[in-house]
């Protein structure tokens, strides 16, 4: 402690920054969550002492992160008493389509639109749906069908249109939603809404609840990790942010693990030259060391979690070469998903590093593809997007099933929303463009826990309302965590006053339908 | 008291009554069966319905018919019980008129409610033949019966009233069969029997969408009332070419147009509405099962048709019954030292011990090997799921795992296994699912598996037992049990 000043006698003087607090209450801050809950509890105008005396033995928390070996915090699991039952998937892969992919265009068949070729869309179907600020101004929403033709495929004969003719390989394998629905009508809000149950940031993401929840299945690996794929320039790429994956109010160390699409995966991971395993490993235990004595004196959590970090990264210098060295990988492998598996940050390649992420335990990968927003141009745009993305997912549904991983890896396919039958700006033969649509939009699923080759819930004749069976955001994220074997009720954190979770405070239900 | 006089001379002397009102008597009984047996021809059933009032008065017939078959089975055991008590005997003169006169009834109220709500067919024709002729006997006996009981002719009646027992019961069952359909009583009957029996004989079922999902359906929601017994509307529902020939106001399935498909507005139409089909209170259809026959007559309505665009159909698996494992919560703590010490997880199924244990060593992956799975063998009774995947364990291991004989889940995928004593696993009662990819086992050694019963999922990609793959997509390899 330093010594004030003009006071001799260090040891009496109380400082109101730099308290003596007694040994036990600093035992406590190392158990709560974080120091802003701390002073959320405490209030903040009593000092330090005061707080001590007043609430000594009430700030036993809740709460419980990482412990200080560094372990990712498995305990947070064994006393959450997750999962509630029997998982049916044990980890998941959600490849998210952001931008929003074209339900009418892809798997959302709609054979009557073509005789209405440039007609308007009637407005009691449109109703009073808000529209973005990019088609409120159109005088006309002039029907556009879709460009491609469909074929029936499988032995359930789902219609699949002609750009996915690889996903139409597999449409007996995976269930099919035509009517989840959301409603933010914005990439941000609506994406946002997707991955934390809420269109405002500071939410944690489904991966992040998930790595609370259900704890790691591997300690050399992240619980949680996002792969981004490389932007194509002819694509309209909407920004995704670390936002998507970030850990919101839980703690830092259940925030999603990016690998980067280009260059080394994760950033500063070799050790410069010089420096050997052991010299990283003194240093590693000097800087924990120095951590631990802040956290101590601080009793901020977030310390914890930062030494979590640290060791995490001095294993993954280990496990990430041996994740990304796709050198033992068979002919077979690149026969199925094709040679642009072997560019880093290609589609295909995170689809089969997700593959590999999964049998190394990881719980919840997430793939981003950028580029499904289409305004215009969207007959010029879809086919390339699509050619990058068809086969890849094809591939990586039949890898793991032959593979035997299909029956406990759950794989989620979404964009944020759909997008309107009614074209937006100049309506041709060849050529248009299609504003984002809320109301409906097609997504599936599949793996552990989904009943597979069937087709679930119905939009109208044009593609806009859900008529039958509709899946809220709200639903569709409750399904996901019952696969694996979460309560979305029972999975909480109590913060700023109100048991948050995943599908938040709006009711949400499990989609029977979708459940094997 | 009844008093045997001496029988007259001749039988027609006898037997024909001898004062005038018995002659009217006589008279009238025959006019009367003329006009019961003219009946079918004077109110033809043409499978159409008519007045409305007829069908309200016919309703009751389900409601009075019961009453002359308690009547006519009762007359014969009076008459019996009689020759002992014979004020009995009296008795049973008064329930032979009652039985008449409802017998009347009901088949009056049963040829209104045939002819009123459009039934037709051969087993309505069946069963109101049985009820005239049943109405008749109850005549012809009430007329013998007089002389009978003053023993002037001793055998017409009793062999008239023997006659009505079968008569009724079959006249009986007819009903029956139409009311509830014609596999009412044998539904249920134990298999051992059946197979004794001609009623096991079930339908010709090819493997046909009409046949395995449509057919079902109509038979145990329309046939009951569109069937051969009973032809409501003169529709028959009972196969593929009288559905499609349709009733008597045309066909009811239009090939292709659910729309315009009179059997499916029938059975979408308001519950409460007149026309609504099942009629009669019976259940209506459910969703699902109005959403295959729409989805079957969209897709042309084929009688050979084996699977439907977009509908698939879900067949249940029955569940295994899992063997729930015992509470482990006392060894928690051993089981974090294992893991200290070891480098491998044993992580809960989930919050509820009866769900087991997971073994997960991908933390120690390459050290982790026979000797180290060894020391888990303390916890096998609680490990429901084993992954060793890319671990050292080798076939010295199989000693080890068959000892886990609660593993519903084994991964040994890249592992040094060779599969020469795969078959030690054979006392895995529970074991589900086998993961053997990239391996080095041979068809031979995964043939010494199929005794295992619940074994339904065997992964062998990338193995020399691996089916060679067609070039256009690389089959899953996931085995089903036998």
């Amino acid at each position: 402690m330093k010594q004030h000043p003009l006071c001799t006698d260090t040891e009496q003087m109380p400082d109101a920054l730099n308290p003596a607090v007694p040994a036990e209450i600093k035992r406590d801050w190392l158990t709560l969550q974080t120091r802003r809950h701390f002073l959320g509890r405490s209030g903040k105008v009593l000092g330090w002492a005061a707080i001590a005396s007043l609430l000594g033995g009430r700030l036993h928390g809740d709460a419980y992160g990482a412990d200080t070996n560094g372990r990712p915090g498995a305990g947070a699991a064994d006393q959450l008493k997750l999962p509630h039952f029997a998982p049916h998937a044990k980890r998941a892969i959600y490849l998210f389509m952001s931008g929003g992919p074209s339900q009418v265009d892809l798997l959302d068949y709609k054979p009557n639109l073509a005789a209405l070729y440039d007609k308007d869309i009637p407005d009691s179907v449109r109703g009073a749906q808000q529209l973005t600020g990019m088609t409120a101004g159109q005088a006309r929403f002039p029907i556009a069908p879709s460009h491609w033709g469909f074929k029936r495929y499988g032995e359930t004969g789902t219609w699949v249109s002609d750009l996915l003719p690889n996903t139409g390989r597999i449409v007996d394998d995976i269930a099919i939603i035509k009517s989840t629905n959301t409603e933010a009508i914005n990439h941000e809000p609506a994406i946002m809404l997707m991955n934390t149950g809420n269109m405002n940031a500071g939410k944690p993401c489904m991966g992040s609840w998930l790595a609370y929840g259900l704890g790691s299945m591997n300690d050399n690996l992240p619980t949680f990790m996002v792969l981004q794929s490389k932007l194509n320039t002819k694509e309209n790429n909407q920004p995704v942010s670390s936002r998507l994956w970030s850990s919101g109010f839980l703690s830092s160390e259940y925030a999603g693990v990016g690998l980067r699409s280009v260059g080394d995966p994760v950033l500063f991971l070799t050790d410069p030259k010089g420096v050997d395993r052991e010299v990283r490993r003194k240093m590693l235990d000097a800087v924990n060391e120095i951590n631990r004595q802040t956290a101590e004196e601080l009793g901020d959590p977030e310390t914890n979690s930062r030494i979590a970090q640290y060791e995490m990264a001095y294993r993954m210098q280990i496990s990430v070469p041996e994740l990304t060295d796709l050198s033992n990988e068979p002919k077979s492998t690149w026969d199925l998903y094709g040679p642009e598996a072997k560019e880093p940050g290609a589609f295909a390649y995170n689809c089969l590093m997700a593959r590999r992420m999964a049998e190394r335990g990881v719980r919840f990968t997430q793939v981003y593809k950028r580029g499904w927003d289409m305004h215009d141009n969207l007959t010029g745009i879809l086919p390339i997007i699509c050619g990058e993305t068809d086969r890849a997912c094809y591939a990586l549904i039949t890898d793991l099933k032959q593979r035997g991983l299909l029956d406990d890896t759950l794989v989620i396919w979404a964009g944020e929303f759909g997008r309107t039958v009614y074209s937006q700006g100049g309506l041709s033969p060849e050529n248009y463009g299609r504003d984002h649509h809320p109301r409906c939009f097609t997504t599936w699923m599949t793996g552990g826990g989904i009943r597979t080759g069937i087709t679930y819930g119905e939009t109208d004749e044009y593609s806009y309302n859900v008529v039958k069976d509709p899946v809220t955001v709200r639903d569709f994220n409750a399904t996901i965590l019952h696969c694996l074997g979460i309560d979305h009720n029972k999975l909480t954190y109590n913060f700023q006053g109100l048991d948050q979770k995943l599908t938040g405070p709006v009711p949400a239900s499990v989609v029977k339908g979708l459940l094997a | 008291m009844i008093i045997r006089q001496r029988p007259p001379t001749s039988f027609l002397e006898r037997f024909l009554p001898k004062s005038t009102i018995a002659r009217i008597e006589w008279v009238a009984a025959i006019a009367l069966s003329s006009l019961l047996i003219l009946l079918p021809w004077l109110l033809k059933l043409d499978g159409r319905p008519h007045a409305d009032w007829q069908q309200f008065l016919g309703r009751f017939h389900p409601l009075t018919v019961h009453l002359p078959i308690g009547f006519l089975l009762l007359v014969p055991l009076l008459e019996i019980v009689g020759a002992f008590r014979p004020a009995l005997r009296e008795a049973a003169a008064l329930v032979l008129g009652l039985a008449f006169a409802s017998c009347l009834l009901a088949v009056t109220l049963g040829v209104l409610l045939a002819y009123g709500g459009g039934d037709a067919g051969p087993g309505v024709t069946r069963h109101m033949a049985g009820g005239i002729a049943l109405t008749i006997g109850a005549l012809l006996c009430l007329l013998a019966r007089p002389s009978w009981s003053i023993g002037s002719v001793s055998y017409i009646y009793p062999t008239l009233l023997t006659g009505m027992i079968p008569l009724l019961l079959w006249t009986t069952h007819q009903g029956g069969l139409l009311s509830h359909g014609s596999n009412y009583l044998t539904a249920y009957m134990p298999a051992s029997l059946k197979r004794f029996t001609a009623f096991g004989i079930a339908k010709q079922s090819s493997g046909s969408f009409y046949a395995k999902q449509i057919d079902p359906i109509l038979d145990s929601n329309c046939v009951e009332c569109h069937g051969e017994e009973k032809t409501k509307g003169g529709l028959r529902m009972d196969s593929f070419d009288q559905l499609m020939k349709g009733g008597k106001d045309g066909p009811v399935i239009v090939a292709g147009d659910p729309d315009r498909s009179v059997l499916l507005q029938r059975v979408t139409l308001p519950p409460d509405h007149k026309h609504f089909m099942p009629a009669e209170g019976k259940p209506p259809l459910r969703p699902e099962e109005i959403a295959l026959i729409k989805a079957w007559i969209q897709q042309g309505a084929s009688p050979s048709a084996t699977t439907l665009a977009g509908v698939s159909i879900h067949e249940d698996r029955p569940e295994l019954p899992l063997r729930p494992v015992g509470d482990y919560s006392a060894l928690m703590p051993e089981i974090r030292q294992m893991e200290q010490s070891q480098g491998a997880k044993l992580i809960p199924l989930s919050a509820k011990p009866e769900d087991g244990l997971v073994l997960y060593t991908v933390d120690a992956s390459s050290s982790f090997d026979d000797a180290r799975l060894a020391q888990f063998l303390k916890f096998a009774p609680y490990i429901v799921e084993a992954e060793l995947g890319r671990t050292a364990v080798t076939n010295a291991s199989f000693d080890t795992l068959k000892q886990f004989t609660h593993l519903r889940a084994l991964h040994l995928e890249e592992t040094h296994i060779t599969g020469d004593e795969l078959a030690k696993l054979a006392p895995l009662s529970q074991l589900t699912y086998l993961n053997l990819s990239g391996t080095q086992v041979t068809s031979k050694a995964v043939s010494s598996l199929s005794a295992m019963k619940n074994l339904r999922h065997v992964y062998l990609y990338n193995t020399p037992a691996q089916p060679a793959t067609t070039t256009r997509q690389a089959e899953p390899v996931a085995r089903k049990a036998q």
